[in-house]
């Protein structure tokens, strides 16, 4: 009896104890001053092997513990980052029905060679087959080579086309890659780092049983060398300009890897892996924080930091609680709140333009978005302007096309549509769209209506998509909205061709190749250009942008392609969100190095082209000055 | 929470004629007083209907866009305040209080459709299948509802209907478990014995002797699935498996307002104070519908 | 007994497969694919997704997919699609996460709810009966996201407490004992908001059934012969009324990991029921299948051993 008593009543009143003793407990927790970063993480990585992750999570924190061959510097340009020097050349290759053919060919270029030895280092004759080196890689120097050759009666024999289905080309034309690496780089458990390393990734990241999604980026690679310890000779079987951004890639370690079978690495490596950064693996508590420690054997020297820490807060309003309460040193402030951050002195804020733009793209399948006029009209009609003011609170720019303003080939005077729904009404009735009885547009019987799509889980689609309604409500359109979870908007729609219009946004590096985006070609099942667009001078556009290396050519074309692109309104082009952190004042301050030997420049966190995050390795804490721990 | 359903009684209950019932449940002033409440969001749910239906919104259209009145906290001219994109919050409150009313009813009508059914095919017949019906309703509460409801809002699309329907199909086993045990004990008694020996077909029996007897604790258990369903919505509007916009509803607001959490609070105030109140009411109605029923004096 | 324990586990184990052979279809046939890059990325071709999926078997046809996987789930060779490891390590890893959350909940319903329905059966027509009543109802109509923003905001906020993940993060703990309650301070407060629903419907459960006992002839003869009216509530009507409570305890398992996962995602805290959502919202059929299959192992064998139970404590009850 009494025993029962006890138990219905002992029970609560000491889980109720238990409550309250853990709570006091807490509130007098106070949390450890520490030499460390923190920041907050919305996924938990799936994998920090560099050439297996897909996600941005495991993107962001392998950053800190990997190396590729080549970097961007501050203002966005590319320089040596595990390679010194990287020298670009080209080996263009005639073959001839004869050798005596073959021996004009030589003659007659070795003159020309003498006249103008710019672009041709060497020439070299291999039986019928003649080889010139050249010092800049791309078609053009090849072509006006083969010209003059034909022209004195040479005539070169085809070579069998790279593709199935592709053109016999005239010569073949085969970039080559020389890079020097440094000799100063270790692996954070002391290895050496060589070329066998870049080789192995190399080949890693083409071995099926990998599964890397990178592999893509290295398809025209058709071989690679390692001469010596420190040097790599990659050589590419035609010229593909955007392969140099390829070797940005993370280096994997081939003396932990090589032996042993890609699929025991995610027991043996992939949740610990060993690389060349600034940090460290430390430890990671499945599901919580991932922790990084300092690597003082780093090659540009030890990082000021002890640690950085990641910690994974799911909820994107704890994640804001978390920043508030100082548990973790950033947050990606909602362009709403940015203004209460701006007036609170005790906060820093860093803004930029983002790399991505939001769009509407039109089904140009569908016979009402055939018409040019119709699609014109639909994007004067959308308020963009009123957009970018309410839905991101004036954080971003109107967008003028397929590229963003950070990039270097972006072309600032391609003009953004205005609004003006008066000349968009107009532009229906010239297209044959007038009024119907219950004030929608009718053609031949037809509605103007149709379905848009969006995202659930994002609010700035959401709300664009219901501002699209409204808007084009008003000049006679009627819009019904559908949000899909991600994957089935993919399956069902997108990935078929199958919709009307929907609301999605690109997010890009820094990158002028946008042929899956907008290529003929790439109009199939799955593929990026869902929208089906199909313009036979944008795909020549597309096509030479790929194999042009020189930089003001890359600009003009690239120049020509934004401006046709957004010609043709196959989107509506929304606008380019700028993202903004923010930061308790002081927290940071970066000590980096400067141009002389020993010389040290200490200045706050301020913003660079490249984020106001780069170079997290010499970022300190006022508390834990570098002078002292050095 | 999705749809934690308070447990029904599974003992079968004596009857009390209806009139009686109906005086235990009067003399109750807490079950007067949820009556009251019920009635008022049901007047106030079908009148906002008509009222948008003939084209007078009260106080304003909830659809209506006004980003230059975005995110207002309570005034005069917007009791409770504007949400993101401007639009006013009680006029969307008021819309969602339609929509949920709707959602409950539906989605019972549906749980209790599918549960009677089984119920009484497995309280009725007996035996083999019986078994295999309990079987079902065993390895369906095996499934995380959850989970269910996620994949079949994916493949089915989010709309209203579905999503009703998606909630009644998760939620029909404690019903089916009721109605079988009420079968089950009403089969034996004598006037059902003698219906089977006058040769009356089951359907018949069915419907003329045992539900009319069964009938009270199936209301009830109709009753308490109301705010259930409510909570369910409210829960996958939550996560973003919700109505479409621009339609709203109470879990709808609170989804769209979660961002602004800290500092736009009436946007995540007033509807869960809805919802709880709503709840609460169906809740407690229920329950003193089921004491009355049930009461021996 | 031992022949009803056989078959028992004889036909749990078949309804076990067909539950797996169900969940996969279910999840199989919802339309998205399990890629773990943004399917609109240009970077990835059309020969890197055919690689995945060969890689994953989800080339194949389904009915192989499954052969496959359940294959791969008895060899311990099954493998998430999402990171490459083994699924059950994956599972085990938020298994003493999970038991503890679950576990401290269902001790929390069960003690605070057993408390409020004898209180409210005892004093059964009285204030205290309408009171506890309310209180179980209230806690059921609680929207659970609304409340645990509003606890949580306003432990963060407020009172400048960590509340955040299995434990606060970064703290040096002074002693064993400031570690412990930390630990435990994370733990509860999760899973007392997971625990209100349970408190309700126990409270209820319970107030009904106990009322329904104490009217029993045998409680009349009690009363009559003198007992004390402590003994009576106690000794007889409570313990009639724990059979059916016992007999339930194995539904609650599945509710709890589902329900769970909008408190796991507010309060970081890592268990089971996030890993399902994010496992559904990934297309990860691998962890998809293997948790399905677990928790309906679980609640199968929960199932048996309250049946187990029921028979132990009422001799009344026939296994058949």
């Amino acid at each position: 009896m009494r025993s029962i008593r006890l138990f219905l009543y002992g029970i609560p009143m000491t889980l109720l104890v238990l409550l309250v003793a853990a709570f006091v407990n807490a509130s007098f927790l106070s949390v450890a001053k520490k030499n460390e970063m923190s920041i907050g993480i919305i996924g938990e990585p799936s994998t920090l092997n560099p050439i297996q992750q897909a996600d941005s999570a495991s993107g962001q924190v392998a950053g800190l513990m990997f190396n590729g061959l080549l970097k961007y510097n501050q203002d966005i340009e590319m320089v040596g980052d595990l390679a010194t020097t990287w020298d670009l050349s080209q080996e263009t290759t005639f073959q001839f029905g004869s050798e005596e053919e073959a021996t004009k060919a030589l003659s007659l270029l070795n003159v020309k060679r003498a006249s103008n030895s710019r672009s041709i280092t060497t020439i070299a004759r291999d039986g019928k087959n003649l080889t010139l080196t050249l010092s800049q890689p791309g078609l053009t120097d090849s072509e006006n080579i083969a010209h003059i050759l034909t022209a004195t009666g040479l005539h070169p024999l085809p070579f069998p086309p790279l593709e199935k289905g592709g053109k016999e080309r005239l010569f073949k034309a085969e970039p080559i890659i020389r890079f020097t690496l440094r000799k100063d780089v270790r692996w954070h458990d002391g290895a050496p780092f060589t070329s066998a390393d870049v080789a192995f990734t190399y080949h890693a990241i083409m071995d099926e049983r990998v599964a890397s999604p990178r592999s893509s980026d290295f398809e025209l690679v058709s071989s690679l060398e390692t001469p010596d310890p420190y040097s790599v000779l990659v050589r590419y079987k035609k010229p593909f300009s955007p392969a140099l951004l390829s070797w940005m890639q993370s280096i994997l370690p081939s003396h932990l890897l090589e032996k042993v079978e890609p699929a025991k690495w995610s027991e043996i490596y992939n949740r610990h892996p060993v690389g060349t950064g600034p940090f460290k693996f430390g430890n990671w508590k499945t599901n919580e924080f991932i922790r990084l420690i300092k690597n003082p054997d780093y090659f540009r020297g030890s990082p000021w930091l002890d640690s950085v820490v990641f910690r994974v807060l799911p909820d994107p309003l704890t994640l804001q609680l978390a920043f508030q309460t100082k548990q973790v040193d950033f947050w990606a402030v909602d362009p709403w709140a940015v203004k209460s951050f701006e007036k609170d002195k005790r906060f820093d804020l860093f803004s930029s333009a983002g790399n991505m733009y939001n769009y509407i793209g039109w089904n140009l399948r569908r016979p009402m978005f055939q018409d040019l006029r119709v699609r014109k009209a639909l994007a004067e009609a959308i308020n963009i302007p009123q957009m970018i003011k309410y839905i991101i609170y004036g954080h971003g720019v109107q967008s003028n096309g397929i590229f963003t303003p950070k990039m270097w080939f972006y072309d600032p005077k391609v003009q953004p549509l205005p609004y003006d729904p008066k000349a968009a009404a107009a532009l229906l009735d010239e297209a044959g769209w007038k009024p119907g009885p219950d004030g929608i547009r009718m053609k031949d019987g037809k509605r103007l209506s149709f379905t848009l799509l969006a995202n659930n889980g994002n609010e700035v689609r959401r709300d664009i998509a219901t501002l699209v309604q409204d808007d084009l409500k008003k000049i006679g359109v009627e819009v019904k909205v559908e949000i899909y979870e991600w994957s089935v908007l993919l399956k069902r729609f997108v990935n078929k061709g199958e919709f009307d219009a929907i609301v999605l946004g690109w997010g890009l590096g820094n990158d002028f190749d946008q042929y899956a985006i907008w290529h003929s070609s790439q109009t199939h099942p799955e593929e990026l250009n869902f929208v089906g667009y199909n313009n036979p001078e944008v795909d020549h556009l597309l096509t030479d942008l790929r194999q042009e290396y020189s930089r003001p050519e890359i600009i003009r074309l690239a120049a020509n392609l934004q401006q046709r692109i957004y010609e043709n309104q196959p989107y509506t082009f929304l606008f380019v969100p700028e993202g903004t952190s923010v930061m308790w004042k002081n927290t940071y301050r970066i000590r980096r190095p400067g141009s002389k030997p020993g010389e040290w420049i200490d200045s706050p966190v301020t913003m660079t082209k490249a984020g106001w995050d780069y170079d997290m390795e010499w970022f300190y804490r006022p508390e834990y000055p570098p002078g002292a721990k050095r | 929470m999705l749809g934690i359903t308070t447990s029904q009684s599974e003992t079968p209950v004596s009857k009390s004629s209806g009139s009686r019932v109906l005086r235990r449940f009067r003399s109750n002033p807490v079950a007067i007083a949820s009556v009251v409440v019920i009635l008022i969001f049901a007047f106030t749910a079908g009148g906002t209907f008509l009222l948008s239906a003939t084209g007078h919104d009260w106080p304003s259209n909830p659809n209506f866009t006004n980003l230059e009145l975005k995110l207002l906290p309570p005034s005069s001219q917007h009791w409770l305040g504007t949400d993101n994109l401007g639009r006013d919050v009680l006029s969307r409150m008021l819309h969602g209080a339609s929509i949920s009313l709707t959602v409950g009813l539906i989605a019972v009508a549906v749980s209790l459709g599918i549960g009677m059914v089984v119920g009484a095919i497995a309280g009725y017949f007996g035996g083999i299948i019986d078994q295999i019906l309990m079987r079902a309703v065993d390895a369906l509460l095996c499934f995380p509802t959850f989970f269910l409801i996620l994949t079949v809002v994916a493949l089915l699309g989010p709309s209203l209907l579905n999503i009703v329907i998606v909630i009644g199909l998760v939620s029909w086993t404690g019903t089916a478990r009721l109605v079988r045990s009420e079968f089950l004990t009403l089969r034996e008694t004598e006037y059902v014995k003698g219906a089977r020996v006058l040769g009356q077909n089951a359907w018949h029996i069915i419907t003329r002797h045992i539900l009319p007897n069964a009938a009270a604790p199936i209301l009830v258990t109709a009753v308490l699935g109301i705010p259930d369903a409510i909570l369910s919505e409210a829960g996958l509007s939550f996560l973003g498996f919700g109505v479409q916009p621009p339609q709203a509803t109470w879990g709808n607001i609170i989804a769209d307002g979660k961002t602004y959490l800290l500092d736009a609070w009436w946007l995540n105030l007033f509807p869960g104070l809805a919802i709880l109140i709503a709840s609460l009411s169906f809740y407690l109605a229920g329950d003193a519908l089921r004491e009355a029923a049930e009461s021996r004096s | 007994m031992t022949s009803f324990i056989i078959r028992r586990l004889a036909l749990s184990a078949v309804l076990l497969f067909i539950i797996s052979i169900i969940s996969f279809f279910i999840v199989t046939l919802t339309p998205g694919s399990p890629y773990p890059w943004g399917e609109l990325n240009p970077k990835i071709s059309a020969e890197v997704k055919a690689n995945f999926r060969k890689k994953f078997h989800l080339d194949r046809p389904l009915h192989e997919q499954y052969a496959l996987i359940m294959r791969d789930l008895f060899t311990g060779n099954l493998r998430s699609i999402k990171d490459d490891r083994p699924v059950m390590s994956r599972i085990l890893e938020r298994l003493p996460a999970t038991v503890a959350l679950n576990l401290t909940s269902i001790v929390i319903s069960l003690s605070f709810g057993t408390l409020l329905g004898v209180t409210a059966a005892r004093y059964s027509g009285h204030w205290q009966d309408a009171l506890s009543s309310f209180i179980a109802f209230l806690f059921i109509a609680l929207p659970g996201f609304w409340i645990t923003y509003m606890v949580v905001i306003a432990l963060v906020k407020g009172f400048g407490v960590p509340i955040l993940g299995t434990n606060s993060y970064g703290i040096e703990f002074p002693n064993g004992l400031a570690s412990g309650l930390d630990t435990l301070w994370h733990l509860l407060l999760p899973a007392t908001i997971l625990a209100l629903g349970g408190i309700a419907s126990q409270s209820r459960y319970l107030r009904a059934t106990m009322i329904e006992s104490l009217r029993e002839d045998y409680i009349r003869t009690a009363r009559s012969k003198g007992l004390a009216e402590e003994v009576v509530l106690y000794k007889h009507a409570l313990r009639n009324s724990i059979r059916p409570i016992i007999a339930g305890i194995g539904m609650v398992l599945p509710a709890l990991i589902g329900g769970a996962v909008v408190i796991e995602t507010i309060f970081a805290y890592p268990a089971m029921g996030r890993l399902g959502y994010e496992a559904v919202l990934e297309r990860d059929y691998p962890t998809l299948v293997a948790l399905n299959f677990v928790v309906a192992a679980l609640v199968l064998l929960g199932n048996l051993i309250s049946d187990l139970l029921s028979a132990a404590v009422d001799p009344r009850v026939r296994l058949e």
